[in-house]
């Protein structure tokens, strides 16, 4: 189907793919699987024509069923792109809340694939249905003399597009589409606009369909519904799809076959059973075991539980709606109801529950970051830090690392004077600290710009650690890493816990890192906690549906 | 020598081209608090309407006086003057911004309806109203542009303010335990410097159009300050006549302008590829 | 609905505001008026005389609630320069009425000039792959920008007026007597005030493009096989074009000030010229009555772009 030969593509600097050569079979399903960074995007991108101005192809050639698309060397032929692009090959992206247009109606959107290949496509029928084209093009000739017929026709063809949309919309699964074609993108959740895109896709039945990580910005249950879609439309349409994915399970529940890529290199290609039981390269296997998977036996529950650090009794939490409305009538929404737990010393409890669950809100309103709230929440020790999922917004981008880890401590002594330490004696326990996350002391003078998104993670629980609270919750920590970065994190907390004997409410929305990580684990939907217990009990006696749907 | 070179390869042309353009004027006004070809009063009828030549570089006027002198002193008003205003307009919108952002409430309210107010209004206008009660010169000039001016920086200062409030870095500083000016001052305001410095270029823009545009309209600075505004409207009269008389005090507003706007265009682009190189 | 009537509400409070400041800034100015109308050798009980009739001896407050009340029937009071003959005094009304419609038409006429220039020419730029094209507007949209309005005033006169004789400066003419002479005239300094905001937002324009040509969603239209053009005109534009919207209701108040000042280059009698005039005079009725309407005038704009915002993006009209 599609073949992929010598591929080298660079942007101002060093290639960022590397000679890479592949070829996708008729109907077959190829995943390539690699971190960010890895040139995944940027191969799959420079195949559909649609890389950025910037990059230049060094070496290598595409083929399209033989046909040659693009070679080194020579530019690329736009014209003949175009005629592929939409109705040959169909790209699905990432980000479904902004791969569509704003301000345009979500079946404009999806038509105007069919109105941009309208021409192309009625030629080609012509030729292969009629031998001799001269009598059609008398007869059209006749029909664009009469302004009447032609606006009737031109009418028709439009109804016909529509049929075609909205036939189109109901195969990607979406119910109601007439009124799903009038809206705008802003009006559908996550996982429909997905859908649309989908539509967009597939609606000329191209031969290959490229999806570059569409399911990352879904949650899970939405994702596991596009992944059947996916295999739906292969199954039915018999296309080629390229699915590319940083996500091993992901690409493990839906590939044939699977590409590793790693710093714009192929490193490994096979089956994908072959490659799971048994990994030929180093990075591979390194990239599976990180994958946090439910496989490691978990230990039972550490016998000696201590006392509560935080007591959260019958909590409700609110927020206003409509806030600005001119009369000061709010509403109050609530977004958590009757959260009744408690944090004990020295243990990790996970919280897990999809977007918009309410975790996030449930653990400021225990920081006392929330005011409006009904019930109680009662503090054992001293003040709870925070470490977020964002490593780019979580450091202040103006100061050192040495000055981050230092100012915990200053405030510390500001507002009790017989913690105040000496600048020397802050500077020492800084470096201490730097060590102890696993850096080295010459990032002491750096900036937060200087680093990577798991080294600016490492600063950030160094410094919520760094005065010794009781407690610190951590929401999302390893969600914006890679899955190797994101492993060593995990075991850097695990550590950190024994080490220092700190509780961690720990949030995320995989279950798998919460397994893991956690000592108890709280499941948690439309702001109600389902379901708490000893992570290996709820996992292998989950008491809720939605617990065993997340653990499919 | 060969660092400094370096430096200027580093630096964006606008930058620099900005830099080099308000230098020479700023330098050209702090010279003629102490030094003009001319003495800029001296009248001769023997010499009026001279065209530019290198005796007189930008020709004579009606009195037989040296434009160019005239011209450096005015630059020199135009620049002190413009420099005050921006100083109190900014300073004040700091203060009000950083703390009607961070800590909002009604107070924030009652500023931000002012402030709106007084932005809805075109400023040169706010401005001859105010010198119309507090009588024209140069202290009040100074005084109303300020006044008329702080509301931007407040919007400007505050709208940073509200975006960093709830950035997670401060709410874990909060967490931490930091009081509330130390948040303020210490962790808000460095990261809002580069928006800051290129709001001050574009205050120096819109203080020195202000400014001249009030000496044109004559309520501004009042002899015998020196002023480009006024001289251009002097010179208007004699438009056919002696051209350059106009041309020169026109052009050195544009050139001190333009050299400002590349200045802050410098600072914005310098901003953001910055930030490109953080990400 | 909502939003409108609490739009609304903001927009009558903000007036209000004005109102009183403009009252009370009047009210705490040095000197007194009745020795500037009568001059200094008046007497006493002339002055007392005076005050009386203008209502000068009661308090602000009585004092603003009996104007705002004047100026909400329509009554806007008399001016104490101009009057009408010796016995009649001239009502503020009056003086703006005839002057109104010059500054309104230079208004008018510059906003079409920008917007028949600005918008195309912005398209063209962000659309260029030119590079000295590039530089080259570039550089000349900085330097319109650098320009005040007045110089550009004088410039214009001096190109158009003395150089190439294509209109007699200072040779206002009225448009009652020839209204296609007048807005010969009026073409001049329209122009004056335009170019700067001609530039800025074409410059607005264009980045806003260069931005939205960035979007994801534009990689979306390629990727179904759209070409440049029909991503610029079918996708990038439509949403480049919401925030130049507000963009060109803010600068409206730029353009009246703009306008104001155009004036006085050009001689117009309009607005500006009175309103200058009346602040070298003191004429206190007239110079509250100016900063009203202009405020007025300014936000009724604002609003009115603030509407149009909201129903050509549907992110907020469907709302």
């Amino acid at each position: 189907m599609i073949r992929v030969k010598n591929l080298s593509v660079a942007f101002d600097g060093p290639e960022v793919v590397k000679n890479v050569s592949f070829e996708i079979g008729d109907g077959e399903i190829l995943g390539v699987v690699g971190e960010s960074g890895s040139g995944k995007s940027v191969t799959a991108l420079t195949m559909m024509g649609l890389v950025s101005e910037g990059a230049r192809v060094t070496s290598g050639e595409i083929y399209y069923d033989e046909e040659l698309l693009l070679k080194a060397g020579t530019p690329r032929d736009n014209a003949l792109y175009r005629e592929y692009l939409g109705r040959k090959m169909s790209m699905v992206f990432q980000e479904p809340m902004t791969s569509l247009n704003p301000t345009m109606k979500v079946g404009k959107q999806v038509e105007e694939v069919l109105s941009l290949h309208e021409a192309a496509i009625e030629e080609t029928q012509r030729e292969s249905t009629v031998p001799s084209g001269s009598a059609v093009q008398s007869d059209v000739k006749c029909g664009e003399k009469v302004p009447g017929k032609k606006r009737k026709q031109y009418r028709e063809r439009k109804e016909a597009r529509k049929q075609k949309v909205l036939e189109a919309l109901s195969s990607v699964g979406l119910k109601d589409v007439e009124r799903v074609y009038e809206l705008y993108p802003h009006q559908l959740s996550g996982g429909m606009r997905q859908r649309v895109m989908i539509a967009m896709a597939v609606i000329l039945h191209p031969g290959l369909i490229v999806a570059d990580e569409p399911t990352t910005a879904l949650d899970v249950t939405v994702q596991n519904q596009i992944i059947e879609l996916l295999k739906k439309i292969n199954q039915e349409q018999n296309n080629s799809l390229l699915f590319i994915t940083h996500d091993l399970n992901l690409a493990r529940r839906l590939c044939d076959r699977i590409l590793v890529m790693q710093n714009g290199c192929i490193v490994e290609e096979g089956i994908t059973e072959e490659i799971f039981q048994n990994p030929r390269g180093e990075y591979t296997r390194k990239l599976i075991s990180a994958v946090p998977g439910r496989t490691g036996k978990k230990k039972k529950l550490r016998k000696e539980i201590g006392k509560a650090l935080v007591e959260v009794r019958d909590l409700s939490v609110f927020y206003r709606e409509n806030a600005n409305s001119l009369f000061g009538r709010t509403e109050k929404k609530c977004v958590v109801r009757n959260a009744d737990f408690s944090v004990y010393e020295g243990e990790i409890l996970g919280l897990v529950g999809e977007s918009g669950c309410g975790k996030t809100t449930l653990s400021k309103a225990i920081l006392g970051l929330n005011k409006m709230i009904t019930g109680e929440v009662t503090h054992h020790s001293n003040a709870p830090q925070m470490v977020f999922q964002d490593p780019y917004s979580s450091l202040n981008p103006s100061k050192t690392v040495g000055w981050l880890l230092q100012e915990p401590l200053r405030a510390q002594g500001a507002l009790d004077p017989s913690k105040a330490m000496t600048e020397a004696e802050s500077r020492a326990e800084a470096i201490e600290m730097l060590k102890r996350v696993g850096l080295e002391e010459k990032y002491f003078d750096r900036k937060p710009s200087q680093l990577s998104g798991g080294q600016r993670q490492r600063i950030s629980i160094g410094q919520a650690l760094i005065t010794r609270p009781g407690l610190v919750i951590a929401d999302e920590p390893v969600s914006a890493l890679d899955v190797t970065i994101q492993a060593q994190i995990l075991e850097l907390i695990r550590r950190l816990q024994e080490e220092l004997g700190t509780a961690f409410l720990f949030i995320s929305h995989d279950i798998n890192v919460i397994y893991q990580v956690s000592d108890r684990i709280m499941v948690m939907r439309d702001g109600r906690i389902l379901e708490i217990g000893e992570t290996c009990e709820v996992f292998e006696h989950p008491k809720d549906p939605y617990t065993r749907e997340l653990l499919r | 020598m060969k660092r400094i070179a370096a430096w200027l390869k580093k630096q964006n042309k606008y930058l620099l081209v900005g830099l080099i353009m308000t230098g020479l004027a700023v330098a050209l006004g702090l010279l003629s608090l102490v030094w003009t070809p001319y003495s800029p009063t001296a009248m001769s009828s023997a010499e009026r309407f001279h065209a530019p030549s290198f005796r007189h570089l930008f020709g004579t006027d009606n009195f037989g006086r040296d434009i160019f002198s005239r011209v450096m002193q005015g630059i020199g008003t135009t620049v002190t003057v413009s420099t005050a205003i921006v100083i109190i307009s900014a300073g004040a919108g700091i203060l009000v911004g950083a703390v009607t952002g961070y800590f909002g409430g009604i107070l924030d309210e009652a500023i931000m309806r002012i402030t709106d107010a007084v932005n809805s209004f075109p400023s040169i206008l706010l401005a001859l109203v105010v010198i119309s009660i507090m009588g024209s010169g140069k202290q009040n000039v100074i005084l109303s542009l300020g006044i008329v001016f702080a509301p931007s920086y407040v919007r400007i200062v505050r709208s940073e303010f509200i975006r960093l409030r709830d950035a997670d870095y401060i709410m874990r500083a909060r967490l931490m335990g930091v009081s509330k000016w130390r948040i303020l001052f210490v962790h808000i305001l460095p990261n809002i410097f580069s928006v800051f410095w290129v709001s001050v270029t574009i205050g120096f823009n819109n203080a020195i159009l202000a400014e001249s545009g009030m000496s044109y309209l004559g309520v501004g600075v009042q002899p015998p300050d020196a002023s480009l505004g006024k001289m251009l409207s002097d010179a208007q009269g004699y438009l056919g006549r002696a051209p350059w008389y106009a041309l020169a005090p026109g052009l050195t507003i544009v050139w001190i302008v333009l050299g400002f706007s590349l200045l802050s265009e410098g600072i914005r682009r310098g901003a953001i590829s910055g930030k490109r190189e953080v990400e | 609905m909502k939003y409108l009537v609490k739009k609304l509400a903001t927009l009558i409070l903000t007036l209000f505001l004005v109102s009183v400041l403009a009252f009370l800034a009047f009210q705490i100015i040095p000197g007194d008026v009745v020795t500037s109308i009568l001059g200094t050798e008046a007497t006493p009980e002339q002055a007392q005389q005076l005050r009386e009739e203008l209502g000068l001896n009661k308090p602000p407050l009585v004092r603003y609630i009996s104007w705002a009340g004047n100026v909400l029937k329509g009554n806007f009071g008399n001016s104490y320069r101009y009057s009408k003959n010796m016995n009649q005094m001239m009502p503020v009304s009056e003086l703006i009425g005839d002057k109104l419609p010059v500054t309104l038409s230079l208004a008018f006429l510059s906003m079409i000039f920008i917007a028949v220039i600005a918008i195309p020419l912005g398209v063209f730029w962000a659309r260029s792959k030119n590079r000295v094209l590039d530089v080259i507007l570039n550089v000349g949209t900085q330097t319109a920008m650098a320009v005040p309005s007045f110089f550009l005033g004088v410039l214009v006169t001096y190109f158009f007026g003395i150089l190439l004789r294509w209109f007699s400066p200072g040779r206002y003419v009225s448009y009652e007597k020839d209204f296609w002479g007048f807005v010969g005239y009026l073409i001049f300094p329209a122009i004056s005030v335009a170019i700067p905001k001609i530039a800025m937002t074409a410059r607005f324009l264009r980045n806003s493009m260069l931005t939205e040509m960035h979007a994801d969603y534009v990689r979306t239209a390629y990727s179904k096989g759209a070409t440049e053009r029909q991503v610029a005109y079918g996708h990038v534009l439509r949403n480049a074009m919401m925030p130049v919207v507000t963009f060109l209701g803010m600068i409206i108040a730029e353009i009246v000030a703009g306008s104001i000042v155009v004036e006085q280059v050009f001689g117009l009698p309009g607005i500006g010229k009175l309103l200058i005039s009346s602040i070298s005079t003191r004429d206190f009725p007239v110079v509250e009555i100016l900063i009203l309407y202009i405020t007025f005038v300014v936000i009724v704009v604002y609003f009115l772009v603030d509407v149009l915002y909201r129903v050509i993006d549907p992110r907020i009209s469907t709302k």
